[in-house]
C-alpha cells in the first residue's frame, strides 16, 4: 500500500505540473488561431492546431481534468472535417472555431480560481486503497467520549478524543486519515458539529467520512447533517451494534476488483470492446469466441457471471445457457445474453432455459457496466446465504464442519498445528429474557464481530447454532489458542450492551482442543465441546484446554 | 500459461503523457518500460530494447502510429510482437479497422493512470491465452 500512496503523490506531483503548464499550451493554441487567420488557414499550419487540440483531449482525464478532454474534443470534432475537407474556413466556421477554442480556455480560468481543488482521481474501482482505522471522536461530553474511546478500542480501532470544536480544528489543519464521530450539539452553537465539518469539507476531494451523534432527531437537523456530507446520523445514548457496523462498512476493503465476467461472443471486435468496458471500470474479464470452448476457461477462470451473445454459428446462446446449466457445481452463476433480439417471447424463451437476464445491443458501456456489477452482487449475496448465518454473516454449522475437514487435511499436509475452539456465550437465555430477543442478536452480533477483528484472517469463525460459536486456528497450537481466546473474552466481558436506556454485560465460556491430541475431526470437536462444559461447569467466563488425555 | 510480461515500449510524443504513462506502467505493472518520443526513434531503439509488447500513440508528428507499425512489420525480429493502439476513443467499426492494420488491440485516450497497466496486462493475457 505504501507504493500505492507513492504512485498517488507522483500522479498528483504530475497532476500539478500539468495544470501548471495548462495555461501556455491554451495560449499557444490562441497563437496558432490568429496564425492561421493571417496565413489564410494554411494546411500545415491547421493540421499543426489540430493535433496540439487533439493531444489536449487525450490528455486532460488522464490527469484528472476530464472537463478539459471533453471541451478539447468538441474542438477537435469540429476542427477534423474541415482540415479533411481542405477548405479555408468560412466566416461561421470562424466563429464556431473561436467559440470553442473559447470554452476551453474558460475551464483554465475557473481552475485557476479554484486553487489546488481539482486533483488526480485516486480512488478507482478495483484498486485497494489503505484503509483508515483511526476514529476521531469529537464531543464536549467528556464521559461519553473516554467511553467511546474505550468501547471502540476493543474492535480494534485507534481513536482519538477531543472535546472543543477549536482543539479539533487544528488538528485537521495537519492533515487527516480517518473517520469522525462528531457530536452536534457545542456549549458555543447548538449546531456546531454541523458548522465546522460544513466548513471543513469545503475544497476537499474526498469528503470527510463524518458519522454525527445527536440527542435530537429532529429532521431539520437530520437535513443539515446530510447537507454538511455525513455518511451517518446515530441518535444518543449511541448504540454501539450500529456505531460499530457502520464503521465496519466504511473500513471495508471489498471492492469490485474480484468481480470476473466471462464473455461468450463470435464477434471478437464486439467482444473485446465489451471486454474493454468491464475493464475500465476495474473487472476482470476473459473472452472466448468459440463457444464450444467455453469449458476450460469456465472451470479455469471461474467467472461470477457469463456473457453470452444469443446467436452464434456453430451453437445458440440458448442452447450453451442450457449446458451451462445442466452442471450442477455452474448452478450458482448469473447468465446474461446480449443480443439484438427486441421480441419479448424470444427474450422469455431464453431465460426460460436458464438465463438469468437478457441486455439488448446495442448497449452504451456504462450501462453494459452497471449492469454486470448489480447482478454479479447480488448473486454472490445469493450464495453467500448458502453457507453463511443470516445474522451474524459467518459460515453456518454445516459449512464450519466442512471447511474443519479441510483445515485439519492442510495442516496435516504441512505439519503445522491447529485447534478448535467452542465459544459460548453466559446466561444467554437471561439476556433474551430479560431484554427481549433484539438485545439478544444484537449481543450475538458483537461476539461475531469481536471475533472476526480479533481473529487473523486465515482463521475460520462460524455460528454453531444460538449463542454457540466455533473458531478453527490455523497454524496454532493449543497453548496459543488459550492465549489468544483468553484475551478476547476478557475484552468481550468488559464490552457495555444496551438495552433501552440500561448498560449491560456479559461474558462468554470456551473450550479448546488440539489436533496434536485429536487427530479425528469428531473427536477435536467433541473434547472441544467437553473442555466447554467444564468451563461453564468452573464458574463461567473462562477458557479451558481439553486435556490430552481425556482422548 | 502465457510467458510474462516484462519489456513494453511506448510510443508517444506528448512528454506528459509519456510521464504518466512510465509511472503507471513501471509502478502498477511492474514492467520495464522504454519510451519513445516519435516512431523514428521507436524503430531505431526496437531492435536493442527487444520488447514483449509495443504500445503506439496513433497521431503523432512526422510519422504516425500506423506508419510506424508497417515499418516494424518489415523487421523480422518484430513481425510477430503484438501492439496496441492508443488514440481518442473509438467505435467498434474503427478498432476493427485498426486490429486489420496489425493492432490486437486499442486503448482509448485519454486513458486512467490506474488502470492502464491492468489494461495492458489484460490484453497481454488475451493474445497469449
Amino acid at each position: 500500500m505504501a507504493e500505492l500512496a507513492d504512485l498517488q503523490a507522483k500522479l498528483k506531483l504530475l497532476s500539478d505540473d500539468y495544470v501548471a503548464k495548462l495555461p501556455a499550451k491554451l495560449e499557444q493554441l490562441v497563437q496558432m488561431r490568429d496564425g492561421l487567420v493571417q496565413s489564410g488557414w494554411d494546411v500545415e499550419g491547421f493540421e499543426n492546431f489540430h493535433r496540439s487540440v487533439h493531444s489536449l483531449s487525450g490528455s486532460g482525464k488522464t490527469f484528472g481534468f476530464a472537463d478539459v478532454s471533453v471541451a478539447a474534443r468538441n474542438l477537435e470534432n469540429y476542427l477534423k472535417p474541415l482540415l479533411q475537407a481542405k477548405v479555408q474556413p468560412d466566416q461561421e466556421q470562424r466563429e464556431q472555431i473561436d467559440r470553442l477554442l473559447n470554452e476551453l480556455k474558460g475551464l483554465n480560468s475557473v481552475r485557476e480560481k479554484a486553487d489546488d481543488t481539482v486533483m488526480v482521481d485516486v480512488s478507482p474501482v478495483g484498486v485497494a486503497v489503505s484503509v483508515p482505522r483511526r476514529i476521531y471522536v469529537v464531543d464536549d461530553d467528556r464521559e461519553l467520549a473516554a467511553e467511546l474511546k474505550v468501547q471502540l478500542s476493543y474492535f480494534g480501532y485507534q481513536v482519538s478524543v477531543f472535546h472543543t470544536l477549536d482543539s479539533f480544528r487544528l488538528v485537521m489543519q495537519q492533515g487527516f486519515d480517518g473517520i469522525v464521530l462528531m457530536d452536534i450539539n457545542f456549549p458555543e452553537d447548538s449546531l456546531g458539529g454541523v458548522h465546522l465539518i460544513s466548513e471543513l469539507q469545503q475544497g476537499r476531494t474526498a469528503p470527510i467520512p463524518v458519522i454525527f451523534l445527536s440527542s435530537h432527531d429532529a429532521i431539520e437537523i437530520r437535513l443539515e447533517a446530510v447537507r454538511a456530507g455525513c455518511v451517518a446520523y446515530l441518535k444518543k445514548p449511541v448504540n454501539l451494534g450500529v456505531l460499530i457496523d457502520k464503521l465496519d462498512e466504511l473500513t471495508s476493503t471489498q471492492n469490485a476488483a474480484a468481480y470476473r465476467v466471462l464473455i461468450v461472443d463470435d464477434e471478437p471486435e464486439l467482444a473485446n470492446f465489451y471486454a474493454g468496458s468491464l475493464e475500465q471500470a476495474g473487472l476482470s474479464v476473459r473472452v472466448v469466441n468459440d463457444p464450444l470452448q467455453i469449458m476450460k476457461p469456465l472451470l479455469e477462470f471461474s467467472p461470477d457471471l457469463v456473457l453470452i451473445d444469443m446467436y452464434m454459428p456453430s451453437c445458440s446462446g440458448m442452447e450453451l445457457a442450457k449446458v451451462l446449466r445442466q452442471i450442477d457445481t455452474l448452478i450458482g452463476i448469473p447468465i446474461v445474453f446480449l443480443s439484438s433480439e427486441t421480441n419479448m417471447d424470444k427474450q422469455l424463451a431464453a431465460i426460460g432455459l436458464g438465463g438469468d437476464d437478457f441486455l439488448t445491443k446495442p448497449i452504451e458501456p456504462q450501462h453494459l457496466v452497471s449492469a454486470v456489477i448489480s447482478r454479479v452482487k447480488r448473486s454472490l449475496i445469493l450464495r453467500s446465504f448458502m453457507v453463511r448465518d443470516s445474522l451474524t454473516g459467518l459460515l453456518n454449522h454445516t459449512a464450519i464442519k466442512n471447511q474443519l475437514d479441510h483445515e485439519m487435511a492442510r495442516a496435516r499436509r504441512q505439519s503445522k498445528p491447529l485447534t478448535f475452539a467452542m465459544v459460548d456465550i453466559d446466561h444467554f437465555k437471561n439476556v433474551n429474557d430479560s431484554y427481549g430477543h433484539p438485545v439478544g442478536d444484537r449481543v450475538i452480533k458483537s461476539l461475531s464481530r469481536l471475533l472476526k477483528q480479533r481473529l487473523r484472517e486465515n482463521d475460520v469463525v462460524g455460528r454453531y447454532g444460538g449463542e454457540e460459536f466455533a473458531v478453527i486456528l490455523v497454524d496454532a497450537d493449543g497453548e496459543t489458542a488459550v492465549r489468544v481466546m483468553d484475551d478476547i473474552r476478557k475484552d468481550f466481558a468488559k464490552l457495555l450492551h444496551l438495552a433501552e436506556d440500561k448498560e449491560f454485560s456479559v461474558s462468554f465460556s470456551c473450550g479448546i482442543a488440539d489436533i496434536a491430541h485429536f487427530s479425528e475431526a469428531s473427536k477435536l470437536t467433541d473434547a472441544a465441546d467437553r473442555a466447554l462444559y467444564q468451563a461453564k461447569h468452573s464458574g463461567r467466563n473462562q477458557v479451558r484446554l481439553a486435556d490430552a488425555k481425556s482422548d | 500459461m502465457a510467458e510474462a510480461l516484462t519489456r513494453v515500449l511506448y510510443t508517444e510524443d506528448e512528454p506528459d503523457i509519456q510521464a504518466v504513462a512510465r509511472l503507471a506502467l513501471e509502478m502498477l505493472g511492474g514492467f520495464t518500460v522504454e519510451i519513445c518520443n516519435s516512431g523514428a526513434e521507436a524503430l531505431e531503439r526496437a531492435p536493442d530494447f527487444n520488447p514483449q509488447l509495443i504500445l503506439l500513440d496513433v497521431m503523432m508528428p512526422g510519422m504516425d502510429g500506423p506508419t510506424t507499425l508497417a515499418r516494424l512489420r518489415e523487421l523480422p525480429q518484430f513481425a510477430n510482437t503484438p501492439v496496441i493502439f492508443m488514440t481518442a476513443k473509438v467505435q467498434p467499426a474503427e478498432v476493427a479497422g485498426y486490429k486489420k492494420l496489425g493492432a490486437i488491440d486499442v486503448i482509448p485516450k485519454p486513458f486512467d493512470p490506474m488502470t492502464l497497466a491492468g489494461q495492458v496486462s489484460a490484453i497481454w493475457e488475451r493474445s497469449h491465452g
